[in-house]
């Protein structure tokens, strides 16, 4: 494991204002990954889990703190900028697929290299090896809504992984798929990120999926306490 | 983001709400065509006039006649200006002067084989024929060589009836002057009686070697011959002008000097010259003027008469003409712009729902990468495709509508008037690239407000799991 962490999370503190009220949701979060690994974060509903990795992955901004990706700080990034960053280093995948329902399954896929600028013929040639990588080379064509769940997260897998950035987030990727499906996609997800030598953030509740990381993180009432 | 994968990806956008697209199309497709057509009967208007103008006399043409300018009131102003070989020259060196032609009248009675009538001829410089828009249907024009050889105008067959013929066909006189073929005119000899203010006649043989065309109905009634040849005429006529002023008697009143087709009574030149002592019997009549095109005859004519000249040509009565055809067109092009900008809030509205609906879509686009510019791009793209399709559509509307009005219009014209039927609609090329570019500008500004709301989507909406 290499010294230098890829993600560093500092006393991360995020409050929402509900009404008058001030909700605390992450109450100084700090958390150290390194380049290769494979981390779950569990945690029940309300933890503010996902919140952490909005966060992390720059959806969101904290309200005290610092994330810092391969040494950029986040919040030096305008929100501008952030896209092209997001573009390099990060993919994200959903619970919910949250696949473009007009496009196929390739034309999803190759979505962030369209706005990278890369040229169709190469954009689609990657998109074919890596929807064939994961098992929907003969669905190329076909639209989200005429393929399975499993099916579609693997699109969204493709999706995640196309720009081959230093990390993906994955946000319950099986919290919407049944067993056998959810541990092919986990494998799926896992032994690519191994092979591309990428480091990947995954968040759920289910002990079972967090089973499969290098690494457990167990979060309660916006704190790690493991 | 490369411009064919974001004109491709929002032209599909486009299509999946096929009738709300083409819906919002058809407010531009209506807007446009409203002002074309408007503005094309602006331009039909200006173009018809300018056309029936033509007719009437060249308009690049300014006759420069002798006599005093003026002003509104009757009161002369400046120094009267004479027409001689130094005024020619002063015409020639004014900027913008294709060519010049000092010009002299005079009319007689004529003689074309059993035919009788009368001539009125203008003595011009051959040379300069060309120049200044002769056109002949038959024939040629005149050359310096020739000597008493004439181009008569389209009408001047007309100037002549055969008097025994009229006797015999008496009944026919209900019917009007018959028209006869310009063209029996040519290569025939006319012989022209001219008598000077002696008394003394002379017979002047003439030689038709050229009929003129009916593009300039302003020299259809008049014969034109070489300056010199007139000249020599002209100088015959005068002979006892100077010597004698009695013998201005009734025989001499029928010689006369007139003062070129168009405007000045000769009266005054006529007049005047009596009371002054120089001579003028060798001024020209008047002098015509050739300009490169329209508007330097607008400009050298409004010069002529500061420098003090009479001078006048067609293109002065077009200044009128033009003000009133811009003034239509800035009314009926008004009219279609408010057409136009109501389809624009249509554009804006259509625009503002599909953000709506694509929100989510939006936010796992910024999630996956999207910048900035891309998502103002995409909703700007197909705010403009929009303005574009319309714009297309609403150009071949228009070129539809056009030609539907114009031959309406044309056969109330022929039934009405019997008159050449002229297009009242007319759509120039500039007119359809600016319908296209306009619209597709509407299409751009329309898309700018729900673009800029479609860039303040937060990629949060794509996250929550509802």
């Amino acid at each position: 494991m290499s010294p230098k962490p890829i993600l560093q999370a500092r006393e991360i503190i995020k409050k929402y204002r509900i009404g008058t009220q001030a909700v605390s949701v992450l109450n100084g979060i700090n958390l150290d990954i390194y380049h290769g690994e494979v981390v779950s974060i569990l945690g029940k509903s309300g933890c503010g889990k996902t919140t952490f990795l909005n966060i992390a992955a720059g959806l969101e901004r904290p309200t005290k703190g610092d994330i810092i990706i391969d040494g950029h700080y986040l919040n030096k990034i305008s929100e501008k900028r952030m896209s092209a960053f997001r573009r390099k280093y990060i993919g994200f995948v959903f619970q919910l697929y949250n696949l473009i329902p007009s496009m196929n399954a390739l034309e999803n896929a190759i979505l962030p290299m369209v706005f990278e600028g890369v040229p169709q013929k190469e954009r689609e040639e990657k998109g074919r090896e890596l929807l064939t990588i994961m098992g929907l080379g003969d669905r190329l064509k076909h639209k989200p809504n005429e393929l399975s769940g499993g099916q579609r997260q693997r699109i969204s897998l493709a999706r995640a992984m196309i720009n081959n950035p230093r990390i993906i987030f994955a946000d319950e990727p099986t919290g919407n798929l049944d067993s056998r499906t959810t541990e092919e996609i986990l494998n799926l997800l896992i032994s690519t990120v191994r092979e591309n030598g990428q480091t990947l953030l995954m968040v759920t509740h289910d002990l079972e999926v967090a089973r499969h990381g290098d690494r457990i993180i167990e979060m309660v009432d916006g704190r790690i306490i493991n | 983001m490369r411009k064919r994968d974001l004109l491709l990806m929002a032209n599909k956008n486009l299509w999946r709400r096929k009738a709300r697209t083409i819906l919002t199309c058809l407010g531009v497709v209506i807007g446009t065509a409203s002002i074309v057509v408007m503005i094309s009967l602006g331009i039909g208007l200006r173009v018809s006039m300018e056309k029936s103008m033509a007719q009437w006399g060249s308009l690049n043409i300014i006759n420069v006649h002798p006599g005093m300018r003026y002003d509104e009131n009757g009161n002369p102003t400046g120094e009267e200006k004479r027409m001689t070989d130094e005024t020619v020259e002063e015409l020639k060196a004014i900027p913008g002067v294709t060519a010049v032609s000092p010009v002299y009248n005079i009319d007689g009675e004529a003689q074309l084989g059993r035919k009788k009538g009368y001539l009125s001829i203008v003595g011009i410089d051959p040379a300069a024929m060309e120049e200044l828009e002769f056109t002949v249907s038959h024939g040629r024009l005149l050359t310096p060589e020739d000597r008493f050889a004439i181009v008569a105008g389209s009408q001047v067959i007309n100037n002549f009836w055969d008097e025994r013929a009229a006797r015999r066909g008496g009944g026919m006189m209900g019917e009007g002057p018959q028209q006869q073929d310009p063209a029996e005119l040519l290569e025939q000899r006319i012989r022209l009686t001219i008598r000077n203010q002696a008394g003394n006649e002379r017979k002047q043989n003439l030689f038709v070697v050229g009929i003129l065309d009916e593009t300039n109905m302003d020299r259809s009634w008049q014969v034109y011959g070489s300056i010199h040849d007139i000249k020599r005429m002209r100088d015959f006529m005068m002979q006892g002008a100077n010597s004698s002023k009695q013998m201005l008697g009734p025989m001499a009143k029928e010689v006369i000097i007139s003062g070129g087709g168009v405007m000045v009574s000769t009266g005054r030149a006529s007049g005047s010259r009596g009371n002054r002592r120089e001579d003028r019997s060798n001024d020209y009549n008047s002098i015509m003027v050739r300009t490169k095109d329209v508007a330097q005859t607008k400009e050298i004519s409004k010069e002529l008469r500061e420098r003090g000249y009479n001078a006048w040509s067609m293109a002065d009565s077009l200044e009128g003409i033009e003000n009133t055809s811009r003034t239509m067109q800035a009314i009926l092009g008004g009219i279609g712009g408010i057409t136009l900008f109501v389809a624009a809030l249509g554009i804006t509205n259509t625009m503002i729902m599909s953000i709506y609906e694509r929100t989510r879509e939006i936010g796992i686009m910024k999630v996956i990468g999207a910048s900035f510019a891309d998502i103002r791009s995409i909703f700007l793209m197909e705010a403009a495709l929009i303005g574009l399709f319309g714009g297309i559509l609403g150009l071949g509307l228009s070129y539809g509508a056009s030609e539907i009005i114009n031959r309406i219009s044309a056969d109330y014209i022929q039934r009405g008037m019997g008159g050449p039927a002229t297009n009242i609609s007319v759509i120039p090329v500039w007119l359809a690239g600016f319908a296209l570019v306009f619209s597709i500008f509407i299409g751009l500004a329309a898309g700018l407000y729900p673009a800029s709301r479609a860039i303040r989507v937060s990629p949060m909406v794509a996250i929550r799991n509802e």
